[in-house]
Formats: C-alpha cells, structure tokens, sequence
C-alpha cells in the first residue's frame, strides 16, 4: 500500500501538484495583495473622517468586498468564470484558477489592510499633518510604515488563506495539491493520499505562518 | 522678558468652534479674540474641556474653524487650498502630549521626517537632524527607537523634530501633563532656551498653573470655550479679575479681599539655590507676624526649590521690613508686586 502511494510516478506527481500549488498561491497571492492594498488604503483614508475623504467610492468599494467575502468561495469560481475564461481562455488547470484566487483574495486582504491600518495611533497621523504632510504622503510615509509589522502578520494570512482557496479549486479543475486529493483521495477513495495532501497543505500554512511570524517581529521596532 | 516688536504673529478675530456629534452640538470656542506677540511665550490655561487644545489645533487648521479668522505670519490660515495648506504648516511646529513619534523610525529618522516631506536634501537632513539632537541633549541616542527612550526623551525628539523646519511658531498642546515633575522642569527650561535662542513665538496649553508662572510672558484664561481673562502671570494670577479666573486659581475660595488696609503683594523666587529648608515657616517664627501665601508653585527636587511663592504680607510697615531683612538674609529672591496700603 505504502509502495502505491510512494511509488515514483505518485511521487513525480506530488511533486508536480506542489509546485502547482505554490505557484497558483505565489502568483495570485502577489496579484491579490497589488489589488487588496490599494482597496485597503481607500477604505481607510476615504472614510468621512479619513484623511481624504472619498465617501461614495468608499462605500462602493464596501459594499464589493462584503459582497466577495460572503459568498462561498466554490460559488464564487463558479460565478467568474466567463471573466476566468476571457482572461485565460480556460476554466481548467491551474493558470485558469490564478483569476479567482486573486479576485477572491483581494476583499479579504483589503479588510486586513483595512485592520492593520486603524491600529496605527491617530496622534502619530495628526502630527505629520502638523509638519505638513499631504495625503500621499501620509499613506506611503506613515500609514504603511508604522503598520509594517501588522500588514506582514495580516500578509501571512492572507496567504494561507490563498492557499486554502487554492486547495477549494482543485474540486473545480484547478491544478495543484487540492486536484491530487479531490482526483485520488475523493473520486477512487485513497484515504492515504487524501492524508498525505492534507499534511502536506497543513506543513505548508505552517511554514507560511512561522515566517510570517518571524518577519512581522524583526521588523517591529516597538520592542526589544 | 523679551518684549521686542509688539507685532502680532498670531492674530485671531471672532473665532469659534461648534462640534456636531451623535450627542448634539458642542460650542467648543465662542467669538475668540486673541494676538500673540512675536517671540514671546504664551500660555493659554483652563480646566478640562474648557476649549484649549480646539484652539491650538485651529491656528495649525488641525480643526477648522466654524467661524472666524486665523492669521500666522501675516497668512490667513483658514483661506488657505488643500494644497496650500501644508506648506503653511510647516512654518508651525507642535508637540503633543502623547509625543506622538513615529513608532517605527529612529530618533534620527522622526527628526528628519519634516525635511523628507518638505523635499530637503537627505545629507542635508541628516545634519540638520544631528545639530537638534545636539541642542535637545540627545547626540548618543540618535539611533534609538522611541520604545528605547524614557518620556522625557521622547519629547524631546519630538521638540526637535518640531524645530527641523525651523517654524517660527510653536505650539505645546500639554506638553509636560504625561512628565513626572523633574522631566517637566527640564523639558520646561527646554522650551525656553529655544524661545530665548531661536526666537521661535511659542504657545503653552496646560491645565498647571506653575507652567505657566515658570515660563509664560502673557496668559489667557479658556473657561467654557471663551478667554475670560488675558495678561502677565503675576496681573492674572494675584488679581483675577473674572469669576472663572478666581474658579480656576483658588478652588479652594476667594483670594484675600483688599479691603480697606491690605499688605504688600511679594513673590518669591526659587531657582534650586536654595536648599529645602522652610524659608516661609522660618519668616515667620523669626518676625512674629502671619502672611498669606496666594499662590505657590514650589517643588523640591533632588532636595533643591523650585517655582515660586506669591506672598501677602501683612499690614504693618514694621512687620514688612523685618521680612524683607529676613529674606534678603536667607538669599531668597524676591519681587514687590504690590505695595502695600496703610498707615506706616
Ligand atoms: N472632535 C470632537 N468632536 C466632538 N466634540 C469635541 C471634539 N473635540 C473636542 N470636543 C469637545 O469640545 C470641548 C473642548 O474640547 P478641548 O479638547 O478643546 O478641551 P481642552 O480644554 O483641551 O480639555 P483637556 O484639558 O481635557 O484637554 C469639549 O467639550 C470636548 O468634548
Ligand atoms: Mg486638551
């Protein structure tokens, strides 16, 4: 049994889905956070009593990610998939998948933005406006930097959970560690493979998440 | 006191301030007049609520004015564009009373930070910021981050990095209110050592009394979001000549009333000269005559006087002169505020 699983065409084909895998997580990761941040950013300066306020665009810009986050995210691949299919001209494999991945991460890393954001001390801004720093300035000088160890913890997870959603898609054809489990452990019923995936994937958040971790407290220059 | 030019740096016409919140509206200021002269220090005092910190954070246009005109450096502030605005602010520097560094960047860096956004070069900077560390007394603690710093450290950083742009105005909104009374007195000589050197006009909000009576040239007393009151510390705080002024300087009651004779007004000052012993005690177990103290704003620190006495003297020439003997004996500094009216 053990040879089954471990035999080298099994192997050659883990390996396979693994790169799978981290590929659709670092690429829609990436594209997601571009999109996520800029939202975040919005969400948090556009308020009424933000630092340039931008009311109307700001609840548009609510009203989507609320939308986004509430639907499954099954469902939601599902509902993308003429943008998945215009884009990639495919529904299938994992390229294909990058569209919902990153359209489906970018509400939930805007929210973590969103949070890490509030949580830098409202005095702090107040001050720079006092010296005369503009909006932007604001955003790329003080808001960021000072939220720096709070976005790299939020940017962690937001990737594992990119990396779960990526698992979600191989139910619907998308490549990758998810495909493996859903193809072997679901379909022909190989409960070992589904074991070795679900390790696999829960080694991979772990990993994620220790780095995290780790980066998010070096960069921190409020303790020590 | 440095009165130079009695030009107005800050001019403020009919200024108020209504806050409109879940609870209602709240009249922060009514119709605020007020001139701030240039190169001098200003203290504003009140009780909490009372409007202080609205009115500092309306000459920087923190909070803009419901009505009325902010004019600094001969600008009106509250005509000024988006764009316009930051410029102007850079000619005003302000420290909190939360310090309000930034977290993440060095003592250097926060310094710097008002040179970055105005677009100084970086070397150019960096030397302007070692010279403020240089003048706050913080050369060796350069690359300290604020969490590394005690709070007096901290607002030092932040004095200097208010000072970077060379403002020719600052503003101090509490400055020393989260400071144990050592760190108060060192940040207050601080503030007017800068006053002194640089000219720079500041404005001191505080709710103590002995802020102001250490470092203030002129005083306004706040009391419900009106200036009910404006002049020296020694005018303001011997005569208050409001209701809410006398609130403010006597919780405990009326000053003494000069009704009919009344003796000479006298201030003490203590500068760290002077050991902790108990001068006033002593003034009066040798002389044998009682004083009223009006105000006092001593502290012992180290085992060393600070602040000032504000004494009422009694009636009586005799008793007077043999006071005056016995201070000038102990090497107490005193000032005559008011002479006193009787038969000598
Ligand atoms: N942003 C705001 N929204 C609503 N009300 C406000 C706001 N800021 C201040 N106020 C109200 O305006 C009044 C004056 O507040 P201000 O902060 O100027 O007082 P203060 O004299 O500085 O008091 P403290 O000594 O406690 O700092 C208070 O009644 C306060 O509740
Ligand atoms: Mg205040």
């Amino acid at each position: 049994m053990l040879k089954e699983i471990f035999s080298a065409e099994m192997l050659r084909l883990m390996g396979a889905g693994l790169l799978e895998t981290l590929y659709m997580t670092a690429v829609s990761s990436a594209a997601a956070y571009a999109i996520g941040l800029v939202i975040g950013v919005v969400l948090v300066i556009g308020r009424e009593d933000g630092i340039r306020p931008m009311p109307r665009l700001c609840r548009l810009l609510g009203w989507i990610v609320n939308f986004v986050r509430s639907a499954p995210f099954l469902i939601f691949v599902v509902f993308v998939m003429p943008v998945t299919r215009f884009i990639t001209g495919t529904t299938l494999g994992a390229t294909a998948m990058l569209v919902p991945l990153t359209l489906g991460g970018a509400p939930f890393i805007a929210r973590m933005v969103e949070s890490s954001l509030r949580e830098v001390d409202a005095g702090v801004i107040e001050a720079a406006q006092s010296m005369g720093a503009g909006a932007w300035q604001l955003v790329t000088r003080v808001l960021l930097p000072e939220a720096r160890p709070s976005l790299i913890s939020g940017a962690a997870i937001s990737v594992t959970t990119i990396l779960s959603y990526s698992a979600l898609a191989g139910f619907l054809g998308g490549g990758g560690l998810g495909a493996i489990a859903t193809n072997y452990g679901y379909y022909r019923g190989n409960s070992q493979i589904m074991l070795v995936m679900i390790v696999a994937l829960v080694l991979l958040v772990q990993l994620v998440q220790t780095v995290g971790g780790y980066l998010a407290r070096r960069a921190d220059r409020r303790i020590k | 006191m440095s009165e130079k030019a009695e030009k107005s740096i800050i001019k403020i016409r009919g200024l108020s301030k209504t806050f409109r919140g879940a609870g209602g509206e709240v009249q922060a200021l009514t119709d605020v007049d007020l001139d701030i002269r240039e190169g001098e220090i200003f203290g504003i005092i009140g009780l909490s609520g009372a409007g202080k910190s609205t009115l500092v954070r309306c000459i920087n246009l923190l909070e803009r004015p419901s009505a009325g005109s902010v004019e600094v450096d001969g600008r009106e502030m509250t005509a000024l564009t988006r764009a316009e605005l930051p410029e102007a602010r850079r000619g005003i520097g302000m420290i909190f009373q939360g310090f309000n560094l930034l977290m993440q960047r060095t003592a250097e860096e926060n310094i710097r930070f008002p040179l970055e956004i105005a677009g100084v070069r970086r070397s150019e900077a960096r030397a302007r910021a070692r010279e403020l560390l240089e003048l706050v007394g913080l050369s060796e603690r350069a690359q300290a981050y604020p969490a590394q710093l005690s709070g007096g450290q901290r607002q030092r950083v932040a004095i200097a990095r208010a000072l970077a742009a060379r403002p020719r105005v600052l503003l101090c909104d509490e400055a020393t209110s989260a400071l144990d009374p050592t760190t108060t007195q060192s940040i207050l000589e601080l503030i007017r050592e800068i006053n002194r050197s640089m000219g720079v006009t500041v404005v001191v909000i505080t709710h103590e009394m002995r802020v102001i009576e250490q470092i203030c040239h002129r005083v306004a007393i706040i009391d419900r979001s009106r200036i009910c009151e404006l002049g020296t510390p020694d005018e303001v705080f011997i005569r208050p000549q409001s209701e809410a002024g006398r609130r403010l300087l006597y919780p405990g009651g009326e000053p003494p009333q000069s009704a009919g004779a009344c003796g000479a007004a006298l201030r003490l000052a203590f500068d760290g000269e002077i050991t902790d012993k108990p001068i006033i005690a002593g003034m009066v177990l040798a002389t044998g005559a009682p004083v009223n103290i009006l105000y006092a704003s001593t502290r012992v620190i180290d085992g060393r006087t600070y602040g000032q006495t504000v004494l009422r003297l009694p009636a009586d020439g005799a008793a007077e002169r043999r006071m005056l003997a016995y201070l000038e004996a102990e090497g107490v500094t005193y000032q005559l505020l008011e002479e006193g009216s009787f038969d000598a």
